[in-house]
């Protein structure tokens, strides 16, 4: 990609200093986080997927390092640069750049330099109301920079109600958490499904029935020892990091998946019924709740956090008129927790939302953090909004 | 532009080797032109197509770029570096050697892990304990991050290794790998067992055409004679 126009530099120059206007005016403290991150922690954060679009580079040190591909892990980790002071709750706005490889090629509405402009409030006591906030504040900022309120197209998820929902099904614990980690992935997901409604041989990955039967007959305790002596009878050498205590706890899972019931098809409908759902946002509480009803499920707790969550937008002055709840939404960012939302613009495409954002509160922890801390944040893509301005990319 | 049509032959070794004995197989007898050791050739049946000596995955570079019009190379190393293959290069014909698996393998003693589902469930709780995702070694990063968010792992992390990859996870440096293997005997050799759904691609070497070469009718009617001798 060519340098940007001067022109193009100034407007988004001027564009930023309004955003960062609103956010410092809301009490957000403006920081800048470095641009250039240790590759370890960042890309252990984020995941491999964010990785394989990030730019990683080794310094005449041989240190692995990148550049960052958003703010927010840099925001977290200087949050806890700060020591003590992390355990107290704080409120971040940046604006900078953020460098992503873009495998199709890099274009106007998907560029490997962009700058995000974005807020992140770590340690929030009130979770609704921190949730709530950042939107409105986001609303504010695309607001000041030049978009009409009324074109802005909200779009809204929550991870959490699906945990809820997952919750609230009877199975085995290694499915629950095999299906909860496998919800990033829909066609994983699907197939997962699948594979725990078949029968226990078609689940597949049977231990020999020998040792089986004698991990079942010996004390917990004695079990490390069975797999030695299987591993020493087959000869199998031991070697790196994976220990045999680490297979006994493996194994005992797969007993126990192997004596479990297949999951009901009624169960995996219910869960494709959810993230299925796509309805106007003050709809949804109510289709999710009749979906859990007929399989005999409770989410009157989530759901009025969900409608509480509702209320404190509408009173912050959203217009929930054309907000959307989708039960999918939130798959693909793969760091989030609980809600979820993103902001559409006329004259982009859908794809590419203006902004976009949510609760993320197991990333301080990947981040480095000793204990968990709540965290709410969202960003700006500024040229993307920039476009949507001049009257969308064409 | 000369408008000459360059078909890139793999520069040495059992690939060379083998390359020409099915050219010639189908009508097409290889020689080079200069020197003995000179990286330029041509084939006696069809002198207007200038042969180009290079190594093996630097024709899949240069098929994508489109600085040369065919070539024979290992479907490894096209799917490997052309994430769009289909949109970039056309699989003219088979040619039935090179062949190498790309495959994923743990070590043996890990008689838990059988599967992909399986590598997947122990990965949570591997983190939990080493503080750190399991750690995959391999040359084909691409092909890994493919085939492993189809299958929907994502907590682990690639190491990038150019050699001796299968000696990785007995080193320490890695918990398991994604590599190519003919026979099996070198992962067996190393401990190691390829996942019972671990086959992530049957390689062989292939006949391809860069669509991103420079077309025009002349070189057009040399392909279709090379095509014809494979297809015909």
């Amino acid at each position: 990609m060519s340098a940007e126009p001067v022109r193009q530099f100034a407007n988004l120059e001027a564009q930023a200093q309004r955003i960062m206007g609103v956010f410092t005016h809301a009490g957000y403290e403006a920081v800048a986080p470095a641009i250039i991150q240790p590759a370890e922690v960042f890309l252990d954060a984020v995941g491999e997927a964010l990785r394989a679009r990030t730019y990683v580079f080794t310094d005449q040190n041989g240190a692995e390092l990148c550049l960052r591909p958003d703010l927010t892990v840099p925001t977290c980790r200087l949050h806890l640069a700060r020591g003590s002071q992390a355990q107290l709750p704080a409120r971040y706005c940046y604006n900078g750049p953020a460098f992503r490889f873009q495998a199709a090629g890099a274009d106007l509405a998907h560029p490997r330099e962009f700058r995000q402009a974005g807020i992140e409030a770590f340690g929030a006591p009130d979770a609704v109301q921190a949730e709530a906030e950042t939107l409105a504040i986001m609303v504010d900022a695309l607001s000041a920079a030049g978009l009409d309120r009324k074109q802005l197209h909200l779009k809204f998820g929550d991870l959490y109600l699906m945990r809820a929902l997952l919750n609230a099904v009877d199975m085995p614990a290694s499915w629950r958490s095999r299906l909860k980690a496998k919800f990033w992935r829909p066609s994983a997901f699907r197939a997962e499904l699948k594979r725990l409604t078949g029968d226990a041989a078609s689940r597949g990955s049977m231990l020999p029935p020998a040792l089986i039967e004698a991990l079942a007959k010996a004390a917990p305790e004695d079990q490390d020892a069975v797999i030695s002596a299987h591993l020493e009878g087959a000869r199998l050498e031991t070697f790196g990091a994976r220990s045999i205590a680490e297979i006994t706890e493996h194994a005992r899972v797969l007993m126990d998946e192997a004596r479990a019931a297949p999951l009901p098809a009624a169960t995996a409908a219910l869960m494709e019924a959810y993230v299925a759902i796509e309805v106007p946002c003050r709809e949804a509480s109510g289709k999710i709740a009749a979906i859990a009803a007929s399989a005999g499920i409770d989410l009157a707790r989530p759901l009025e956090r969900f409608d509480a969550r509702l209320e404190r937008f509408a009173a912050l002055g959203l217009d929930l008129n054309a907000a959307t709840f989708s039960g999918d939404f939130g798959r693909s960012l793969e760091y989030y927790t609980g809600f979820v939302f993103a902001i559409a613009a006329p004259g982009l495409p859908q794809l590419s939302p203006v902004a976009g954002g949510g609760r993320y509160n197991g990333l301080m922890r990947l981040s480095g953090s000793p204990v968990d801390i709540p965290a709410v944040g969202a960003a700006i893509h500024t040229e993307r909004l920039l476009a949507a301005i001049d009257g969308g990319v064409s | 532009m000369t408008g000459k049509l360059v078909f890139a032959v793999p520069s040495k070794g059992r690939l060379m080797e083998d390359t020409t004995k099915v050219l010639a197989q189908h009508g097409l007898t290889l020689r080079k032109t200069g020197h003995a050791r000179g990286y330029r050739g041509s084939f006696d049946e069809l002198p207007e197509i200038e042969v180009a000596f290079v190594s093996a995955s630097e024709i899949a570079a240069q098929l994508k770029s489109g600085a040369v019009h065919l070539g024979v190379t290992g479907e490894d190393l096209i799917r490997e570096q052309i994430p769009d293959a289909e949109a970039r290069v056309n699989f003219i014909a088979a040619l039935g050697f090179g062949h190498a698996d790309v495959v994923a393998a743990v070590p043996d003693f890990w008689i838990d892990v059988r599967t992909m589902a399986d590598l997947d469930a122990i990965s949570g709780p591997f983190r939990r304990t080493h503080r750190r995702s399991l750690r995959v070694a391999t040359k084909y990063l691409n092909l890994t991050r493919r085939f492993f968010a189809d299958r929907g792992l994502t907590d682990y992390r690639i190491v990038e290794s150019l050699g001796a990859t299968e000696g990785t996870p007995a080193a320490g440096t890695a918990d398991l790998i994604v590599d190519i293997t003919s026979s099996g005997e070198t992962l067996r050799a190393n401990a190691l067992r390829i996942l019972d759904d671990g086959v992530m691609l049957r390689s062989q070497a292939n006949l391809v055409v860069s669509q991103a070469a420079s077309w025009g009718a002349a070189t057009r009617a040399l392909e279709a004679e090379v095509r014809r001798r494979f297809q015909g």
